[in-house]
């Protein structure tokens, strides 16, 4: 295969700039890339070739999805690399693959753990063609730049028809996702969920995404919901309804404030399996994690293990020594994973300090309507447990007029406007702090975080 | 005095936190003790308009709207124009508002014909209007200035009997074209914003729960409440949107 000159010279220019921008303490993730696509446009066809990869699309937990993946591929002691999630666009998925790629072209690592935007999914598919596509679930989420819910289904729709040889894991409990199982690509699909024998029972949830049949259009009925649409759906007009999952979650056997014990079912029968991180919508990300790795023919004692042992970070329940009594950051992006933190802080039993930071830059979103569609309400009973709380970012004030409207008193409110002030103040606190951050606000009171109290920028 | 609410279509028109307006509304009356009942009149319920106070009808996703027209086709139309003409506060947002209008003719060229309540159509455009907007409420709606984000690409045009609800100070309004943002005829306020439009609008707000209550109950006096919170939240986005030269940014589809 003839390998040309300009795709060399692409990756040797992005291979410079993230030399350079790591040396200017930059993160460099995605620019690279973004250079080097101008001069080689089809730059990712060329290094995909050879690497086998698994990638990762949806709305919420890419990025847990994807680290749970690269704890069991580090555990089956696979040769990997892997994006981050601020380089899940076309222009850093191939800057990665050119930090991993010598000037010929030849990618010296074997596998790879790639996150891809469900925006970006479309073009970076067909080029990359992934061994699997893990689809995490569909929610309504930064709509200013996707348009509709249906809009961002299309392009992934479109991507996965790029790669017709990917063997696709689907949230069978997500009628939206479910629904790119169709003759329309040819992909063998297998499946994961939570079975109705899990006991995870909620109430509908007063606003789905999901609430009609998205190939008929009549109401779906439910056996059971277990969180925002996701749950045992059927329609009774057409027929649509929840597929079987080979890979589910049958059992609750504990859940506690920083893990859950769970019976999870396999194509080899019935397990007990830890999760080493709290909530419902994290069971999801570890059965998508479990079904993509067994079924590209990695061991299931090993991918179980693995979900028991790994660690997220990078705002994702991630826990710094801030303050007295600790810091948990949690980071939201639209409000069924907001609305799944605010569930997680009621389930709290001791009085807390809350932090929400609300950035609208692209990376956020810059719509940030959606705060009113996430159950802020269901903070207002813990009032008296709330003992202080802070607003911070560029829309700080809109956040406390939510948390206002919420039913929340607002002299307990107090907005303080910089990053670094609020990593400060935070660390003064002498109770348990929860922060609730968007994207960029995310990575910004990390870092002033973590040079209060040590750790890692998210590049090392 | 109680205020009855109808939230109308939330299963559908629940677009961008229109949800908000309902809360807002909630809370600025039970914070002045007065009463408050919303009912949520979904898909395939029955609609008695002459039960409620306040309607409000919010902005959806175009998946849904051919569910919409056909339920609408089943008494709810003539409900809606019939509460109209009887005076009812009415706020509709987005797709709740175009949906009040003539007709919605798609960029591609479909059409889809709505309940005609109001003199106004929509013709879809292949830009989208999206981004934070301020706008100068007319006097006849209350006055002073809103602030919102707008994302549509339907272009509204208002005919001869309808008054716009405001006046464009930046971003795009109906049609970003001649000037104007929503609708307003008798009781029924339109507007593309987002936001929601409410909380961040107190005035505005006060303003629809007055016309409410009045039409009702003769007069309605609200108390005043401390709104500083979200004056500063308005004020910062106006200070934000006007520091920024051409804030409604246009996007290609």
């Amino acid at each position: 295969m003839h390998f040309s000159v300009r795709a060399s010279f692409a990756i040797l220019v992005c291979r410079l700039l993230r030399l350079v921008s790591r040396i200017l303490h930059r993160g460099g993730t995605a620019m690279p890339g973004r250079v080097a696509l101008r001069i080689c446009p089809d730059l990712l066809s060329t290094l995909s070739r050879g690497v086998t990869t698994i990638a990762v699309t949806g709305t919420n937990g890419k990025t847990t999805t994807c680290r749970m993946i690269e704890e069991i591929f580090q555990n089956s002691g696979l040769d990997y690399f892997a994006n981050r999630s601020g380089a899940n666009l076309m222009s850093g998925i191939v800057t990665e693959f050119a930090m991993h790629a010598n000037l010929s072209g030849h990618v010296k690592k074997q596998y790879a753990v790639i996150e891809c935007d469900e925006g970006a999914a479309r073009t970076v598919f067909g080029k990359l063609r992934p061994a699997a596509v893990v689809v995490t679930n569909l929610f309504r989420d930064q709509l200013d730049r996707y348009g509709e819910i249906t809009h961002t289904l299309a392009n992934i729709r479109e991507g996965i028809s790029g790669c017709p040889d990917a063997l696709l894991c689907l949230n069978a409990d997500c009628s939206l996702t479910s629904s790119l199982a169709d003759a329309s690509l040819p992909n063998r699909v297998v499946w994961y969920g939570i079975d109705s024998t899990a006991g995870v029972n909620e109430a509908p949830p007063a606003l789905s995404d999901a609430s009609y049949c998205i190939r008929c259009k009549h109401e779906y009925e439910y056996d059971y919901h277990t969180y925002a649409h996701l749950g045992g759906f059927r329609c009774p007009h057409c027929g649509y309804r929840r597929h079987e999952a080979e890979f589910a979650v049958t059992g609750i056997l504990g859940m506690d404030e920083n893990s859950s014990r769970v019976r999870f079912r396999g194509p080899w029968g019935e397990d007990d399996v830890t999760v080493n991180l709290p909530a419902v919508y994290n069971l999801y990300n570890a059965a998508a994690a479990i079904c993509g790795c067994v079924s590209c023919g990695l061991q299931p004692e090993i991918c179980m293990d693995s979900v028991g042992r790994f660690s997220c970070g990078f705002g994702r329940m991630e826990r710094f020594p801030l303050g007295e009594a600790g810091a948990c950051m949690i980071l939201v992006k639209n409000p069924a994973g907001c609305s799944q933190a605010l569930h997680y802080l009621t389930g709290t039993k001791e009085p807390f300090v809350l932090a929400a930071c609300l950035n609208d830059r692209p990376a956020d979103g810059t719509d940030v309507s959606w705060i009113w569609d996430a159950d802020f309400e269901s903070l207002a009973p813990l009032a008296d447990r709330i003992r202080k709380i802070y607003v911070s970012g560029d829309r700080g004030p809109d956040m406390r007029i939510r948390l206002k409207y919420a039913g929340l008193p607002d002299a307990s409110i107090t907005l303080v406007e910089r990053p670094d002030e609020l990593a400060a103040a935070l660390g003064r606190e002498t109770l348990p702090v929860y922060i609730l951050p968007t994207y960029t606000a995310m990575v910004e009171l990390r870092s002033a975080v973590i040079r209060l109290c040590g750790g890692n920028e998210f590049w090392e | 005095m109680k205020c009855r609410i109808c939230h109308l279509y939330p299963d559908v028109l629940n677009l961008y936190g229109d949800g908000g307006n309902i809360i807002c509304l909630q809370q600025r009356l039970r914070w002045r003790g007065i009463e408050s009942e919303v009912q949520r009149v979904p898909i395939g319920a029955p609609l008695r308009l002459a039960d409620f106070d306040l309607v409000f009808i919010g902005g959806g996703q175009d998946f849904e709207q051919e569910v919409l027209l056909e339920d609408l086709k089943h008494g709810k139309a003539d409900e809606i124009r019939a509460a109209i003409s009887d005076d009812i506060c009415m706020l509709a947002i987005c797709g709740g508002y175009q949906m009040l209008g003539s007709y919605h003719e798609t960029h591609d060229g479909k059409r889809f014909d709505f309940i005609g309540a109001l003199d106004l159509y929509t013709r879809g455009s292949p830009d989208r209007m999206i981004g934070n907007t301020v706008y100068e409420c007319l006097p006849a709606c209350g006055g002073g200035t809103l602030v919102g984000f707008e994302n549509h690409s339907g272009k509204t045009w208002l005919g001869s009997s309808v008054e716009p609800l405001a006046k464009v100070i930046a971003g795009s309004g109906n049609n970003g074209e001649d000037g104007t943002e929503g609708a307003h005829y008798r009781n029924v306020f339109c507007s593309y914003s987002h936001g929601p439009l409410l909380p961040k609008n107190p005035g505005f707000c006060d303003y629809l729960l007055q016309t409410a209550l009045a039409r009702r109950y003769g007069s309605a006096e609200l108390a005043p409440l401390d709104d500083a919170a979200e004056k500063a939240a308005h004020d910062a986005m106006i200070r934000r949107v006007t520091s920024q030269a051409g804030s409604g940014r246009h996007k290609k589809k």
